[in-house]
């Protein structure tokens, strides 16, 4: 008698497509645009890397609030999470952001929502190519 | 625009280049061909400018 309650095991070829679709999700997250590229999708990998680059760049130039790893409370922590989503970009604005956060006006204001728009825009992009290398249709 | 101290924008050009910047970007994920795309953009363009000042004039009762 077959044991019904087990899973049937995945083919091979399964596990290596998913481990690829995995690891074209991380580095989608680590450089946006290049889970797209590696995909060979050109166009949303273009725009990708220049959507996200452009919420950095202007973030930090408008000395919006980079967040980092010593949050004082969940928001905080929450929008830590949010800029570590643009994954290197992070380190970009960080480096653009040389007199540090101004939010005392609205522009830095502004800048503390590009800079979470960015991250979060990325692992949706990260997600979305994820999906892609797993064959749905995207 | 002042680059002198970083960029200085106001609030409906701030409010401007982020729904155009967002609204590329959803276009190019969610649909495949050009002119898909192009209409999703506009469309979602649209919509984040009508509700970002509808909002911002229900607000404006309050700020007296």
């Amino acid at each position: 008698m077959t044991d019904e309650t087990a899973a049937p095991e995945a083919p091979p070829q399964d596990s290596r497509r998913e481990t690829m679709a995995y690891l074209i999700g991380v580095a989608g997250w680590i450089v946006p645009g290049l889970g797209h590229a590696l995909l060979k999708m050109w166009g949303r990998a273009a725009m990708c890397f220049l959507t996200v680059g452009l919420l950095v760049i202007l973030g930090a130039e408008m000395r919006g609030n980079l967040f980092n790893s010593a949050a004082n409370d969940a928001f905080d922590s929450l929008g830590y999470l949010a800029d570590l989503g643009t994954g290197t970009f992070y380190l970009l604005a960080k480096s653009l952001e040389t007199n540090g956060a101004d939010v005392s006006h609205a522009g830095g204001d502004y800048g503390t929502r590009f800079l979470a728009t960015a991250g979060v825009l990325n692992l949706l992009a990260a997600l979305h190519a994820y999906e892609a290398a797993r064959g749905r249709k995207a | 625009m002042n680059t002198e101290m970083g960029i200085k924008l106001g609030h409906l050009q701030s409010m401007l280049l982020f729904a155009l910047l967002i609204s590329i970007a959803f276009g190019f994920l969610s649909r495949r061909r050009p002119i898909d795309r192009v209409k999703y953009i506009v469309w979602s363009l649209f919509l984040f400018l009508l509700i970002g000042v509808g909002i911002g004039w229900a607000m404006y009762p309050f700020s007296h």
